[in-house]
């Protein structure tokens, strides 16, 4: 389902950017060149998904962890490798992000569903379930200023999981809303997970990439450290971790003194 | 180009997006306002009154109906403008949404220029009475209305692929935009004719995409005088580079876009 080969992101990083005409000038004139270094958020990451696989991203800030999501999701050109990625894509990435506050709760469907890419049919076919499953049909009519955040969170949950996806991309937020629509949300995505729909999961919570996934990736500074069986990746992890967490504390006296 | 052509295809396939962002940009505009919808047709009418006023003892005595020859060019100018001056910001201010889905990016300042046409044809049922009124008939030259939409259509949407584009590298572009545009109108005979203008430098209007297109409106409107074969040709020739052009920026940098927001 998901192949990538070789794939490498870089971020330029410019060392101070300039976004007017008048400064690209007046530094070309004064012979100065922008200065450029370039940040590989990822280096020639190569993985093979199939169906019915999991797989849990894991790695410290800064790792590459979104960055990958976004080249598997499309977001992302690499600049170099390949991606192969078959199938609907339902990205469960910050969810609000396609909302617009003034529209009431059932425009936002129709706006959202249609961000995803389908088409008015397919959204009018699942709107009921959707509305059901985010237990806000009283709410369907109201603008979305009025709504709180976890019934914003609610929504964008079940029209990205309604929509039927053979791969379900989650960044960090696995479950939202109140403690009964967590539970909801949990299931759902487990039994996606039964039903053979790939998984992949961004988190720094290793229970719940052990719970949910079969597979794990461990990325570290745009590489990968680790990948393989999420029993032997996990535990290894955590060493590291706690390895490094000891290094810091054995030198943090000293630093203080110095 | 073959790929030009799938990027085109994305955007169709994206079409219940363009809907939904068409609606979602009208109703959120008359949401608030108590006259709604009729602001729409108000606000040339309001336009035109204040032209009236100042030009039409200038103007308007060489002229058959001048209160027709403003408002058409006011609308026609609106029409262009207000769409690519909106839809200069169409990367920068969608940029959350850009950075967290795949979706073909034009379809921002495509939904823009899309808005805007459907406000230019509510803007109509004000002009159409102006003229009904002044006592000018319409006639059969009105089967070229279409075409000519259909050609400023695609010269905004050019436009605005260039400029959204280009104020994502280099935000002062909106600003420089802006500029250009107040200027642009002054030299579009939204208000005065061509005539008014010294000999030498009438040739050059014709370089005014603007003036062909508003020309071409008004024949189609109320008077046959303004169709010519010079307005039609350099009309559509222009509405064609433009689309050329922008599609052509926005084609080679959309991948870059993303690093830049």
């Amino acid at each position: 389902m998901i192949t990538l080969e070789g794939v490498s992101v870089k971020y330029r990083i410019v060392e101070e950017r300039r976004r007017s005409f008048q400064a690209h000038v007046i530094n070309y004139l004064k012979g100065k060149r922008v200065v450029k270094h370039t940040l590989w958020a990822l280096s020639s990451i190569s993985l093979d998904l199939g169906e019915g696989e999991s797989l849990g991203i894991i790695g410290s800030n800064g790792a590459g962890k979104s960055t990958l999501l976004k080249v598997i999701s499309g977001v992302i050109k690499p600049a170099e490798g390949l991606v192969s990625v078959k199938g609907k894509t339902a990205p469960l990435i910050d969810l609000a992000a396609g909302f617009d506050d003034e529209l009431s709760g059932s425009e936002n469907i129709f706006l959202n569903a249609s961000i995803l890419g389908f088409s008015r049919r397919e959204i009018e076919e699942r709107f009921d379930k959707i509305v059901d499953f985010s237990e806000l049909k009283d709410f369907i009519d109201t603008p979305l200023k009025n709504y709180s955040s976890g019934m914003i969170a609610r929504l964008a949950f079940s029209i990205a999981t309604e929509v039927d996806p053979d791969m379900l991309i989650i960044d960090e937020v696995l479950a939202v809303g109140d403690a009964h629509f967590k539970q909801k949300s949990k299931e759902r995505i487990l039994e996606f997970r039964n039903r053979g729909v790939v998984i992949l999961f961004v988190s720094h919570d290793m229970e719940q990439v052990s719970n949910l996934c079969n597979k794990v990736l461990w990325l570290d500074h745009g590489k990968i450290m680790m990948t393989g069986e999420t029993n032997e990746v996990i535990p290894e992890y955590e060493t590291y971790q706690s390895g490094r967490k000891r290094d810091e504390n054995s030198s943090s006296p000293l630093r203080k003194l110095g | 180009m073959v790929n030009s052509l799938g990027e085109a295809k994305e955007i169709f396939r994206y079409r219940e997006l363009l809907r939904n962002l068409v609606s979602r940009d009208i109703k959120k505009r008359y949401k608030r306002s108590a006259l709604g919808f009729l602001w729409v047709m108000l606000d040339p009418l309001l336009m035109l009154l204040v032209f009236y006023v100042i030009f039409s003892g200038i103007f308007g005595r060489s002229m058959g109906n001048y209160s027709a020859y403003v408002m058409s060019g006011i609308i026609m100018w609106q029409f262009f403008s207000q769409g690519t001056k909106v839809a200069s910001l169409a990367f920068l201010q969608n940029r959350n949404l850009i950075n967290k889905v795949y979706l073909p990016k034009a379809i921002f300042p495509l939904s823009i220029v899309a808005s805007s046409l459907v406000h230019f044809i509510f803007s109509l049922v004000p002009l159409f009475i102006i003229i009904l009124s002044s006592g000018t008939k319409i006639g059969l030259n009105l089967a070229l209305l279409p075409y000519v939409v259909g050609i400023v259509f695609i010269f905004s949407f050019g436009m605005a692929l260039t400029v959204s584009t280009l104020a994502v590298f280099f935000h002062d572009v909106v600003y420089i935009y802006d500029v250009l545009l107040l200027g642009w109108m002054y030299l579009s005979a939204i208000f005065y004719p061509v005539s008014i203008l010294p000999q030498k430098l009438q040739p050059l209007m014709s370089l005014n995409p603007l003036y062909h297109f508003i020309s071409l409106f008004r024949a189609s409107l109320y008077d046959t005088a303004f169709l010519t074969a010079e307005h039609l040709v350099l009309g559509s020739a222009f509405a064609l580079l433009s689309l050329s052009v922008g599609w052509g920026i926005y084609y080679r940098n959309r991948d870059r876009i993303i690093f830049y927001l």
